[in-house]
């Protein structure tokens, strides 16, 4: 009497986001990209989330209802804390950008040792 | 006395506020009167406090004479210093006979050596900074001799060492002048380690053996306590005599303090350069106070030396040694002040004779009588150089007698009682120490009477001194030719040892010196070298008052204070000195292990006939030999051997001159030896040890930090990378782990059905 999506789909589908997101991470060399990345792989684990919380085990005795609730809430954090990062980071950019004419992150290297 | 008592801090601070109102309030005083009268003004004030020191110390020990022997001791406190559960350190003083005989000479003659400063020093600028230090000196020697604790002493050690250094520093811009200055601190230095670790163990020694806690409130560091026999305060006395190893140690320990400030035989080279600085400083220096600390504080510990007879055989073995070797370099010197320098070095090294032969008072009675014939000298001394325009070298003299007649005086009567003739004081110092040093059984190592041996050395010492006193007498005051007269114009003879003197005077019409009564001589501005056309003049009464003041109490002092008392409370006919009455009126041996010593005056009272046979046969036959030999010799031209070309001299006294190379044997090892120690120290061992490995470690960690660097390689996306292989490793590693383990029961239901269900 199974209906709607299986665990399983949401799973796979988290993962290939992660790993199209991880990909583009290490690949692109525009920070605006790699933040969209970033994004991705957020939001897959997001979709994980949401997923164990309809789906996922509960510990011995503990509140179905309270495991779920968690989740959940995590995912407000998740995509709070995914803002204010994104908000920090194009700021980053922008400043950057103003000293160099230039966001290639492979040109900022000065930090290394 | 009670009532009275605490006028003794009067006597120990004017001399400080007479310091502070010079440093503070001088300059400006001279400034706003005027040279003359502002030097006048600071001149009465530097004189006043020691003076009225004096009469009050004056006053005290009268009233000390008058109370019983038992009671001759008092002790005032003014405030807690040190305050601890393990102990208690006022500040304090104690007076008795002898901190007040201290007090009596360091006030009495002191005050006499800055009225003489007064004169001396008129025509320096920088007036009121020598009389800060001069105050200064007083006080910290005040300090030491009044203190009634072990820490007091100390302070005073420290600063009577800290204003001979400014003293003998004081023309500073003469460099010969500061490096004296160094050496005498630095010497000192060794004296004042020495004296710190002595008290070190001492404190040690009384808290390891659990002495002094009972019924002594805490206080006993203080002397009465400390070196105190009655059984309710248990003093030092019962830990020393349990731990023989250890009272001879710190009396060692102690005696290396002594030996730096009284300027024994190691450690007596700081003594002559010391008269780098002006003469009533070495007059200071040399007679009333720093160099008499040494035997004040072997009388004041004389208990330590009583538990220990192999050191105080030590101390009489050095003494002597130090009498004889002073005694011969002092032939060398053509310095007059080096000459007296020496001689200094020689009394005291007799001092220490008496002192190390169990005969305290003795040594303090030199002490005293030392005190006015050399201050004596000294002046005396400082007279004929101002004479004789600031040349001290005794080869331009000759024949001052009939220019400078109250001077040679007060010379002659100061070459007579140090030479020790009777009945001047000299005969009766010395005679006590000797006496009493041969005939002591007390010093005695094994088979050997060490003390007895020390006497005799003693009486070599008389002897040579007797002839090199003659010597510089008779060179400088008894001579037909008047040797500068031969002076070459711009003749090398100029070198005197006060160069920045001439620098440092002022040539404006401040010339007058307080008390100066004669106009000052009109060749002053023009004449500061000594050459042919010089006529010595009389020094100003200033300068020559107290010149027969203290030759007074040179020929009357010794014959007054060695006169026979009775014991108090012992038989009738039993006669003392009455200095060893007034000193130790209960006798030493009455709390020591001393063994009696025999009661018996020194010659002039009851000596037996050897001895004062041979002591006769010393004086009379240094005098004699010493006034036929010089008076042929120097009957007209400077002989070859007392010339300006010391080539012609003889090679003995080319010796002695160099102080038989002690002096440079020491710089060499002590200065260039400490250099080369440094150097290799420096280059082997900093350099060579510490600072490689110190490198090392550096160069080490920059190593592991060269290959982590190789991950920061500075690409945001190679970052990113290896986190991502980092967390992949760490992922797996804990998979790994938990597929190891066996899982916890989970429930797998779908939630939202169950939500529902609810």
């Amino acid at each position: 009497m199974e209906t709607g999506v299986p665990l399983g789909g949401y799973l796979a589908v988290g993962l290939m986001m992660f790993i199209v997101g991880v990909i583009g991470v290490v690949i692109r060399r525009n920070p605006i990209v790699i933040f969209m990345c970033i994004e991705l792989m957020l939001n897959a684990v997001n979709l994980t989330l949401l997923a164990f919380a309809k789906y996922g085990p509960v510990n011995q005795g503990a509140d179905p209802t309270q495991t779920a609730m968690a989740g959940q809430m995590m995912v407000i954090f998740v995509m709070a804390v995914a803002a204010a990062e994104v908000a920090v980071g194009l700021g980053i950019i922008m400043a950057i950008y103003r000293l160099r004419h230039n966001i290639d992150v492979d040109e900022m290297s000065v930090l290394r040792g | 006395m009670e009532a009275t008592k605490n006028l003794i801090w009067l006597v120990l601070f004017l001399p400080l506020v007479g310091s502070l109102i010079q440093a503070l309030l001088g300059g400006r005083i001279v400034k706003q009167l005027g040279p003359q009268k502002g030097k006048w003004l600071m001149g009465l004030l530097a004189v006043a406090p020691i003076a009225i020191s004096f009469v009050i110390g004056a006053f005290i020990t009268l009233q000390l004479t008058n109370a019983e022997p038992a009671d001759r001791h008092t002790v005032v406190t003014l405030f807690n210093w040190i305050d601890f559960t393990s102990i208690r350190i006022p500040f304090e003083t104690v007076i008795d006979p002898l901190s007040m005989t201290m007090v009596l000479i360091i006030t009495g003659i002191g005050a006499l050596i800055h009225l003489y400063a007064t004169g001396y020093m008129a025509e320096e600028k920088e007036y009121t900074r020598f009389f800060t230090y001069l105050n200064l000196f007083v006080a910290a020697m005040l300090i030491l001799v009044l203190g009634n604790n072990l820490a007091m002493l100390f302070v005073g050690w420290e600063g009577v060492g800290v204003c001979s250094y400014l003293l003998i520093g004081f023309w500073y811009k003469d460099i010969a002048n500061a490096k004296a200055a160094n050496k005498a601190f630095i010497v000192n230095r060794i004296g004042d380690l020495g004296l710190t670790l002595g008290i070190f163990l001492l404190v040690t020694l009384m808290l390891t053996s659990k002495a002094g806690h009972v019924g002594s409130d805490n206080r006993w560091l203080s002397y009465d306590v400390l070196l105190s026999l009655d059984p309710s305060l248990t003093g030092a006395a019962q830990a020393l005599g349990n731990n023989p190893g250890v009272a001879f140690a710190i009396a060692m320990l102690f005696f290396v303090g002594a030996c730096g400030k009284s300027a024994q035989f190691p450690l007596y080279i700081w003594l002559p350069d010391a008269m780098a600085g002006p003469t009533p400083v070495s007059a200071l220096i040399h007679a009333a106070t720093m160099v008499t600390s040494g035997v004040f504080l072997l009388n004041r510990m004389n208990l330590l030396f009583q538990m220990s007879p192999a050191a105080s055989a030590i101390v009489a073995i050095v003494g002597a040694f130090t009498a004889v070797f002073a005694a011969l370099i002092a032939f060398g010197q053509m310095d007059i002040k080096k000459v007296l320098a020496y001689s200094t070095v020689s009394q005291l090294g007799l001092m220490f004779v008496g002192c190390g032969s169990g005969y305290f008072w003795a040594g303090m009675f030199h002490v005293t009588t030392h005190a006015f014939f050399k201050a004596l000298l000294f002046l005396g001394s400082g007279a004929v150089i101002h004479a004789m325009a600031h040349n001290q070298d005794m080869r331009n003299y000759g024949g001052l007698f009939k220019y400078i007649k109250i001077t040679s005086i007060c010379m002659i009567i100061g070459w007579l009682t140090i030479s020790g003739v009777w009945p001047m004081s000299g005969w009766f110092s010395k005679g006590a120490i000797i006496d009493g040093a041969i005939a002591q059984p007390y010093s005695v190592y094994g088979e050997a009477n060490l003390g007895q041996l020390a006497g005799y050395i003693g009486l070599v010492g008389a002897f040579l001194t007797a002839i090199y006193m003659t010597r510089m007498t008779y060179l400088t005051f008894f001579n037909k030719e008047e040797r500068w007269r031969l002076i070459e114009p711009h003749h090398q003879a100029h070198e005197t040892h006060e160069h920045a003197h001439h620098e440092a005077h002022d040539h404006g019409p401040d010339e007058h010196g307080f008390f100066l009564t004669e106009a000052p001589p009109e060749e002053h501005a023009h004449h500061h070298e000594l050459d042919r056309e010089h006529t010595p003049r009389e020094v100003p009464i200033s300068m020559w008052v107290p010149l027969v003041v203290l030759a007074a109490c040179s020929l009357f002092a010794g014959i007054i204070m060695n006169r026979a008392t009775e014991i108090p409370g012992v038989s009738e006919h039993q006669h003392v000195s009455a200095f060893q009455n007034w000193l130790y009126p209960q006798g030493l041996s009455q709390w020591t292990r001393l063994p009696e010593v025999p009661h018996e005056a020194p010659f002039g009272l009851s000596g037996h006939w050897f001895m004062v046979a041979i002591s006769v046969a010393a004086v009379a036959g240094g005098l004699l030999g010493g006034i036929l030999w010089y008076r042929q010799i120097h009957k007209n031209r400077l002989p070859v051997n007392e010339g300006w070309d010391t080539g012609g001299w003889n090679p003995w006294r080319r010796r002695a001159m160099n102080q038989f190379g002690y002096d440079s044997a020491m710089v060499s090892s002590a200065v260039e030896g400490g250099d080369q120690l440094a150097t290799a120290l420096w280059k082997k061992i900093d350099v060579g040890v510490i600072d490689r490995t110190v490198n090392g470690l550096g160069r080490f960690a920059g190593g592991i930090g060269k290959v982590f660097a190789f991950f920061q390689g500075g690409y945001v996306r190679g970052y990113a990378l290896m986190m991502l292989a980092g967390v992949a490793l760490l992922l797996g590693y804990i998979a790994f782990k938990m597929k190891e383990r066996e899982a916890p029961p989970m429930e797998h239901v779908e939630i939202s059905r169950r939500v529902a269900s609810l």
